[in-house]
């Protein structure tokens, strides 16, 4: 794929999370940071998906941002 | 040694164990308080630093005062 755009998206596996006020609190992290555009949490699935810029994040920054909070964070093997 | 006494908004044990682990890492001895939403740390460490870590779960965190 040549085309290149300034929006990436990653599904991070996050483990840790067994209720709402878990999601609450990844969302409201998350979304904070810079270059974040938007992100969905799910509880059942165990992980989060997030739409960022990758000149501001990387899937590794936002594995490491969510390890930060106290959640365990997995990379998928081959990043989308 | 000071222990300090935090308010932090848990709600289950996921909250409690997302604080255990921040805490790990620091490597400070700590006691949870889930029914209480308290934590009791103990440790020489500045209490805004402590405060710091415990925000960094993101939930709400009060200092309360240290014994």
């Amino acid at each position: 794929m040549a085309l290149k755009t300034a929006v990436s998206s990653v599904t991070v596996g996050v483990d840790g999370m067994t209720c709402g006020s878990c999601v609450q609190s990844i969302e409201q992290q998350v979304a904070g940071l810079p270059g974040v555009y938007g992100l969905q949490v799910s509880l059942e699935l165990k992980q989060a998906m997030v739409t960022f810029d990758p000149s501001l994040q990387s899937p590794e920054s936002l594995a490491e941002a969510i390890e930060d909070m106290g959640f365990e964070s997995r990379l998928p093997e081959f990043p989308a | 040694m000071t222990t300090h006494e935090f308010f932090v908004d848990m709600t289950c044990e996921g909250c409690s164990g997302a604080v255990t682990r921040v805490l790990n890492k620091l490597d400070v001895k700590f006691d949870i308080d889930l029914p209480n939403k308290k934590v009791f740390i103990e440790s020489d460490k500045d209490a805004n630093q402590l405060l710091e870590t415990l925000k960094k779960t993101g939930k709400t965190v009060t200092y309360i005062g240290s014994k």
